[in-house]
């Protein structure tokens, strides 16, 4: 485990986001000043061909279904700045490998700012997200955190551009599953009409990712990775067979194309494929990181609503 | 020898005159349409930044040629949609709708009479203006509003500025509101108690992209920096 490391750093993104005088007595206007932006509500149903994220023999088929309910305020700091805070609350249903489904309470609190309100202007944004994931299986429980920073613009009146960078790091109760990597990615919105938008990604991670594999191919699953302790421990969540969860250094590449249908402005049918390709950085010989890509393909629909 | 100028090459040619036929603007606007563009201020002798669907100007089919002066009358089909300017005054009039942009009488520099249907619009600081609808009449100033309306009720948000409104049938219905960001969306209805036609309504239809498009068009930029994201539909949040 690696808590000790991580909880500074995400204490040190909180910090970032509060108020400069937070003393006792600004603390209560602070928290009047909270706009309160009401409840989202999103049921999904995802099927995904390789929950495993292991290569094309183990990887293993299922779907979800997912709940996530969420409450935010936004706090206005200056005329250019603001705060806002989102707590959420969800759970996640696998049908085939139960040992996957979890439940998950989590916090994110952004800071942006935006030099003008003319059309065109960017918004620049720092965040911070952490969660506490409770799994079927023992393993993964822990937490999981993010922060980074975020850049959003309009780029013409149909289309609008994302981009972010994060740091993601999770801690499991195993140390298989304390994993840290980088993501960079852009996303673009067009919309075609005022209830109709095509959204598009391209994301690349670099860092720690975690693969299941059987245990009757050991030649190819210690190839993956050093077996000392602690990269490798047989994976609880799944109980068709013997299967080990490995962590190892991995370039994802992670696409998505995605469809938003909105029935006026509290409802939203949303349709995605989400495509990742990953690739090892580190393997050890015989094997070669052309022989531990795996892919992952994700199709989703969702329905979105604010309350 | 081939004189500097002369056009030896027939590709050259055919790009040329390609070129001369507007294939390029056409296709730069076929572009624009799918994809959009960066609203700025509309050269002068431009009115209409965006047309969709069947949209005409006192009957005629609109284009991105027509003008629109005081004293025309704007139409949209259902399926319609015209974002344009007037003077200092821009607008985005959705499907469905009729307005009439008057001759202003004096003291007023713009008279709008929104017969049916919706409309957002902006005007300029100081500039005295009055939209009558079905069931109220609106005294504004510098400000930016959104209007639907039919024979039964008017929905009118004062997104930022100052507004005076006046129910039509009751003149004990009155209210001044001074908003500075959607503070106070109302309904307008045509029948109503004495003093009582005048109720609060949820905050519809229009968003603050919107507002900050028509204010470009003009020159301008919305009172606001950040627009409110739960005025457009919930998106995913990203995993």
């Amino acid at each position: 485990m690696r808590r000790g490391e991580i909880i500074p750093s995400v204490a040190a993104g909180l910090a970032l986001l509060a108020p400069g005088p937070a003393h006792a007595a600004g603390y209560s206007e602070f928290l009047d000043s909270l706009q309160f932006r009401g409840f989202r509500a999103e049921a999904s149903y995802t099927t995904d061909d390789n929950v495993t994220r292991a290569p094309a023999g183990d990887a293993l088929r299922d779907r979800m279904l997912g709940v996530r309910v969420s409450a935010g305020g936004v706090i206005p700091l200056s005329t250019r700045t603001r705060a806002a805070v989102q707590g959420y609350v969800g759970t996640q249903r696998f049908s085939t490998y139960t040992g996957l489904s979890n439940n998950f309470i989590g916090a994110q609190g952004d800071f942006s700012f935006r030099p003008s309100g003319e059309f065109g202007a960017p918004t620049y944004g720092v965040f911070v997200r952490t969660a506490k994931e409770e799994y079927e299986s023992t393993l993964r429980d822990g937490y999981r955190h993010a922060f980074g920073a975020t850049v959003q613009k309009p780029l013409t009146d149909r289309v609008q551009l994302l981009g972010a960078l994060a740091r993601n790091i999770t801690d499991g109760k195993s140390a298989v599953f304390d994993t840290r990597n980088t993501s960079l990615r852009g996303s673009a919105d067009w919309s075609l009409g005022r209830w109709d938008t095509v959204y598009l990604g391209a994301e690349y991670r670099s860092g720690d990712s975690v693969s299941t594999v059987s245990r009757n191919d050991p030649i190819r699953t210690l190839g993956f990775v050093n077996t000392a302790s602690p990269n490798i421990i047989q994976d609880d969540a799944f109980t068709d067979t013997t299967r080990d969860a490995y962590r190892l250094k991995a370039h994802t590449l992670i696409a998505t194309l995605g469809y938003n249908r909105a029935f006026g402005e509290g409802h939203a049918l949303d349709v995605s494929w989400r495509r990742a390709q990953s690739s090892v950085q580190n393997a050890v010989a015989p094997a070669s990181g052309s022989d531990l890509s795996y892919t992952v393909n994700q199709i989703s629909v969702a329905y979105l609503g604010r309350f | 020898m081939i004189p500097l100028g002369e056009l030896d090459d027939p590709r050259r040619r055919i790009l040329i005159q390609a070129l001369a036929a507007g294939f390029f603007s056409s296709a730069g606007s076929a572009a624009a349409q799918l994809f959009g563009k960066a609203p700025g201020k509309l050269p002068p002798g431009q009115s209409i930044y965006r047309v969709s669907g069947r949209v005409t100007v006192n009957s005629q089919e609109a284009t991105l040629q027509t003008r629109i002066v005081p004293g025309d009358t704007v139409e949209t089909a259902p399926n319609g949609e015209v974002i344009f300017a007037v003077a200092e005054e821009a607008f985005l009039l959705r499907g469905g709708s009729r307005m009439l942009i008057e001759k202003p009488p004096s003291g007023l520099t713009t008279a709008l009479r929104l017969v049916t249907g919706k409309v957002l619009s902006v005007f300029g600081r100081g500039r005295p203006t009055r939209i009558v609808t079905s069931t109220s009449t609106i005294g504004i100033r510098g400000t930016g509003v959104y209007a639907e309306t039919d024979p039964e009720q008017t929905y009118f948000c004062t997104c930022y500025g100052i507004a005076d409104i006046a129910a039509n049938n009751d003149p004990s219905s009155r209210e001044t509101v001074s908003a500075s960001h959607h503070d106070k969306p109302l309904y307008i209805l045509a029948k109503g108690k004495a003093g009582g036609a005048i109720r609060r309504a949820p905050f519809i239809n229009h968003t603050d992209q919107e507002l900050a498009l028509i204010e470009a068009l003009v020159g301008r930029t919305p009172p606001f920096v950040f627009p409110v994201d739960t005025y457009n539909a919930p998106r995913r949040d990203y995993p």
